[in-house]
């Protein structure tokens, strides 16, 4: 019953002149080596941000040349290496990184109510790093752009006349940023909690970087010794996947997917946290299982480490460790259903407000809910022998990496926007946006598990014409997303100089970050917040102020 | 197994910002002032050493919380840490010799594996000080060792399955690298 | 930062503004060398010592956790050669010095115990001892280094390197170490070899055959070998069903796996302890300064807890890639 976080600000100062983490250092020199776990987020968001605008070019140049079967604006090795780069950006750049480092680092200390992450100068060496796997990566592009597909199977990317090696090593100098971001959350939310933040009074968007976090960590250095080995073998071929020198080019697959199918729990699970957020403020309504939620979290990081076999079923693995892969990539969707569920029980019988971050949050729960099932679809043994390899599977990972993490992103990038930047965007622009971008997405990916079940196979050049009209379907699709994203970058960019001034807290959310300015001062808050409530409480304590255009304690409340 | 995940203290009253393992009420700060209980060493020290450490440094008003009551953490004693090097000797010349004794095809790499095993335990738990040191970061470690074990066993066990296909491939061709 | 931090009051008032000036630190570790907020050594964001410095901790585990994880990769693939081609294993640890690698096993057991020991002369503040033992630690590092190097060496002069450039000078049967274990199968290996060159010889010239030097294909005037004459050679790969010649001794079929293996194993690993060593340098300058006490020794302890993971990896990288029986 007591108002969120008795002792901190409230009612912030409204203008922007005064001093925040933004105005507070000025010249390139203060933000390149900053130790503001603010600042650093505000980087990574642009960073990665370009990142997928660049990724998104590739998209659209695959799916222009696949309008037609055959040449229609390119060759067939230079289509090899455009599904190569937009994936490898995509994954390794883009979402990997995407909401932890970026949204994450901005947010997680502030809803902690601590001063920064644990280490400042490893999360600034984590940007760094990112940098430069990114210039490796990019630097694939200008010599040789690979074209493997962002897989790096072997014996083909040991062979191959194309410049894997700097893409690989990018690849693995981006691992250890991301090690680095996982380590420094999981050391902050043990050692820096204010008094009274225990764990389950946690925001449900900490558990869910926590739980990334420690897949981070535990993964990511098996891609790093992967990736060194394939480099190794390409360079000094000593044999360790090339079946003539005696070695065993399974294993290469055994070693990548024992990190990159955790890593999609590392794409998903921090979406997971921001719907969290979301859908109970937009509710006005405390969220339904909490430690349900909290808990499922932590399963499925740890599930995820048992299933990556469910992406070799076709590539030689003994059916015996088929069938255990299959087997527990079913239990999987049980935390994950657990979640849907008490997000909608969430919004039942509460007040329902159709901002532009709840629209994202309505359209990830359709989106993801079938991305999620077609992955049931495809754990089955038998049915993705047939599945394997075809558009079916390109659709399931799209409608749950475009329609689940990219989808939570713009909406916690929206939510979060007048915290970080002190701006409202237009919410009619927001809303015309997500509108575009939902619409974009089925429209280019419904048609593809279609395409899939009917035997169209993936990462191919030319295909049988019976496919063209679900492929200029999909591709009309494809264009509509690409607006969306322009358009939503056009009136984001536009807020920064001309958006209203938010108020501290615009959506009435309860957590800590809305207790202190937009945007926030530089050291986070003038006392340490002293926290006797729960995350998604009190939110009857708040109400409306019109002058503002933002939330503040009811004056009526008795409560101090 | 999501329980090891589990981060500790989960259900516990509202903790202090130390990360101690000890209960405190949810009050702001403690007095920064409060007499610093003393730290002291279990051995004579240089006078030069004692006077440095009496040195002022802000005091943080955090009594030591370990055990034995030593500062921020507990002081491994000399004799400890040499009969852990002793023990860890004789094992080496142990493991060494026992590579003259034919045990078997697999017998001497079972034992030289826990062998290995027990030194790395004394130098886990002494050396690394795990004994000493809080439950998480046992079960961290016991977890990333968990994982490797998962690992390894899956793909060995995979690679054991289709084993057959690939003598069938190695027997039928010539696998040798050019001379 | 630090009027905002939650210190009490009266510290505040110690403290000022931001900051007294700091004193000037070398040295950027995670936790802060500039003090003048909390005291020396405490970085702005944490409130007390024992925060800093279990957070260091924790973060080093954590670091140690995902070393762990890295090699693992490489110990997977070893183990996976080593199930499928034992024989290959066998033949290679015969090229492999048990004495260096023993050394170099003594060698960092007795840095680990250095590093453990520093950890408690910085928590007593015992400054002297401290520099002695990171001294030790780091002696000891670089020795290990250096009979690596001379391994290597020896390696590269012998022809036994990694992939296509796998070319051994000797035959496993002429190395001391197998005629040592193996003297009759030694012999034996000697006497079908020269079994085969003469065979060589009699068909380029067929004519120059003299009697009583020919020998038959396979078992020839050779009375049937004996259990020790012919088993090490099969376990080997030498001859049998997994060498790489049928007509005479010689070397299993993808020898050069094992020292593909070997090198990249121990070559990550001694990049590890070229590491360890340049934290340990920059320690040591730290050390002599005095910067360590009871109140702020995190940086000691996270070293050595790093250190004691290398040696932790080479207690068993020795046994497997030195002790194969």
């Amino acid at each position: 019953m007591a108002s969120p976080s008795a002792t901190a600000d409230v009612v912030a100062p409204r203008s922007s002149s005064s001093d925040n983490y933004l105005t507070h250092d000025k010249g390139v020199l203060s933000w390149i080596f900053t130790l503001d776990h603010k600042r650093i987020g505000v980087m990574y968001l642009c960073s990665v941000l370009f990142a997928f605008a660049l990724g998104g070019l590739f998209a659209l140049l695959v799916r222009t040349e696949l309008l037609s079967p055959g040449h229609t604006i390119m060759d067939h090795d230079t289509y090899n290496q455009m599904f190569t780069l937009h994936g490898a950006i995509m994954v390794f750049l883009v979402i990997i990184p995407g909401i932890p480092a970026a949204l994450g680092n901005i947010i997680m200390p502030l809803q902690l109510g601590a001063k920064d992450v644990a280490f400042p100068r490893m999360n600034l060496a984590s940007y760094h790093l990112w940098i430069v796997g990114a210039l490796f990566m990019l630097s694939s592009l200008a010599i040789n752009a690979v074209d493997t597909g962002w897989t790096f199977y072997t014996p083909y990317s040991t062979t191959t006349s194309t410049a894997v090696v700097p893409a690989a090593f990018g690849a693995f100098i981006l691992g250890f940023s991301s090690i680095f971001t996982g380590l420094n959350f999981i050391v902050t939310m043990h050692k820096m909690r204010p008094p009274g933040m225990t764990w389950f009074r946690l925001p449900l968007f900490c558990w869910a970087l926590y739980s990334t976090a420690l897949i981070q960590v535990l993964a990511t250095p098996v891609i790093g010794i992967t990736l060194l080995m394939m480099i190794i073998e390409r360079t000094v071929h000593i044999g360790i996947f090339d079946p003539t020198l005696g070695g065993d080019p399974v294993l290469f697959q055994h070693f990548f997917w024992f990190y990159s199918h955790p890593a999609v729990y590392i794409m998903i699970v921090p979406a997971f946290g921001v719907i969290g957020e979301i859908i109970p403020v937009f509710s006005r309504k405390r969220i339904f299982g909490y430690k349900f939620i909290a808990i499922s979290s932590l399963a499925i990081a740890f599930l995820g480490f048992l299933v990556w076999g469910h992406h070799m079923f076709v590539s030689g693995q003994s059916v015996l460790a088929g069938t255990i892969f299959s087997a527990i990539t079913f239990l999987i969707a049980i935390p994950t259903a657990i979640k849907v569920f008490n997000w909608i029980t969430t919004m039942y019988k509460g007040v329902i407000h159709l901002d532009t971050p709840m629209l994202y949050a309505l359209a990830f729960l359709w989106v993801f809910t079938i991305g999620g099932l077609t992955g049931v679809f495809l754990a089955v043994m038998s049915v993705d022998v047939h599945l394997h390899d075809t558009y079916f599977v390109v659709a399931h990972f799209h409608y749950v990496m475009m329609g689940g993490a990219i989808t939570a992103f713009m909406g916690g990038l929206h939510y979060w926007w007048p915290k970080f930047t002190g701006k409202m965007y237009p919410e009619k622009a927001g809303r015309i946006g997500a509108t575009l971008v939902f619409l974009g997405l089925n429209v280019t990916f419904f048609p593809q598990f279609i395409l899939g079940s009917r035997g169209m196979p993936r990462r191919y050049y030319n295909y049988l014409p019976e496919f063209q009209p679900l492929h200029v379907l999909s591709t009309l699709g494809a264009y509509t997303l690409g607006i969306g994203f322009l358009l939503t970058a056009f009136y984001l960019w536009k807020s920064l100089k001309n958006g209203k001034t938010a108020a501290a807290n615009p959506w009435g959310g309860a957590t800590l970050e809305w207790q202190c300015s937009s945007p926030p001062p530089y050291y986070n808050f003038h006392k340490a917040p002293v926290v006797s409530a729960g995350p998604y409480d009190g939110y009857e304590n708040l109400m409306y102020d019109e002058a503002i255009g933002g939330y503040i304690p009811r004056k009526s409340s008795s409560s101090t | 197994m999501a329980d090891s995940d589990k981060p500790e203290n989960a259900d516990k009253e509202p903790k202090s910002m130390q990360g101690s393992s000890e209960e405190q009420p949810p009050e702001p700060r403690e007095d920064a002032t409060a007499p610093n209980p003393k730290l002291e060493p279990t051995e004579q020290d240089e006078p030069e050493e004692a006077a440095r450490r009496d040195a002022p440094l802000v005091a943080d008003g955090h009594s030591g919380h370990d055990s034995h009551g030593h500062g921020l953490a507990h002081t491994m004693p000399i004799w400890m840490l040499v009969s852990v090097l002793a023990a860890l000797m004789g094992l080496t010349i142990l493991t060494v010799s026992v590579t003259s004794f034919d045990l078997g095809s697999q017998g001497n790499l079972v034992v030289a594996m826990v062998i290995a095993t027990i030194k790395a335990a004394l130098v886990v738990t002494f050396f690394m000080h795990l004994f000493w040191d809080k439950k998480f970061h046992l079960i961290l470690f016991m977890t990333a060792l968990l994982f490797v074990v998962l690992f390894l066993a899956m793909s060995i066990t995979d690679r054991g399955e289709y084993q057959r296909n690939i003598d069938l491939y190695q027997s039928t061709t010539s696998t040798t690298p050019s001379k | 930062m630090s009027e905002s931090t939650s210190q009490s009051a009266t510290t505040a008032a110690q403290k000022g503004g931001h900051g007294a000036p700091a004193p000037a630190h070398g040295g950027h570790d995670a936790h802060g060398a500039h003090g003048g907020h909390g005291g020396p050594h405490l970085a702005h964001h944490f409130d007390t010592y024992q925060q800093q410095f279990d957070a260091g901790k924790l973060g080093i585990w954590l670091f140690l956790l995902t070393e762990v994880l890295f090699f693992s990769g490489l110990f997977c693939a070893y183990t996976v050669y080593r199930g499928m081609h034992p024989e290959v294993f066998v033949y290679a640890h015969y090229f492999l010095n048990t004495t260096m690698g023993a050394i170099n096993t003594c060698v960092l057991l007795i840095s680990s115990l250095t590093a453990a020991w520093s950890v408690r002369n910085a928590q007593l503040a015992q400054r002297k001892l401290l520099v002695l033992n990171i001294v030790i630690t780091i002696a000891c590092a670089c020795t290990f280094m250096v009979v690596k190097f001379f391994e290597y060496e020896h390696k590269f002069h012998d022809g036994l390197l990694p992939g296509p450039a796998f070319h051994p000078t000797e035959q496993v049967w002429e190395l001391e170490s197998f005629k040592h274990k193996h003297p009759e199968a030694a012999e034996y290996a000697e006497k079908l070899t020269k079994a085969a060159e003469e065979k060589d010889k009699a068909k380029a010239a067929p004519v120059a055959v003299a009697a009583g030097s020919t020998v038959a294909p396979e078992t020839g005037v050779f009375e049937k070998p004996t259990e020790e004459q012919i088993e090490p050679l099969i376990k080997a790969g030498v001859i049998g069903p997994m060498a790489e010649d049928p007509t005479r001794p010689s070397k299993p079929r993808n020898a050069h796996v094992f020292f593909g293996i070997y090198f990249f194993m121990t070559g990550l690993h001694g990049i590890h302890v070229l590491g360890g060593i340049g934290v340990f340098i920059w320690l040591l300058l730290r050390a002599n300064k005095g910067e360590f006490g009871p109140k702020y020794f995190g940086p000691i302890d996270y070293a050595a807890l790093y250190w004691h993971l290398v040696d932790l990896i080479w207690i068993y990288l020795f046994p497997l890639l030195y002790l194969i029986h």
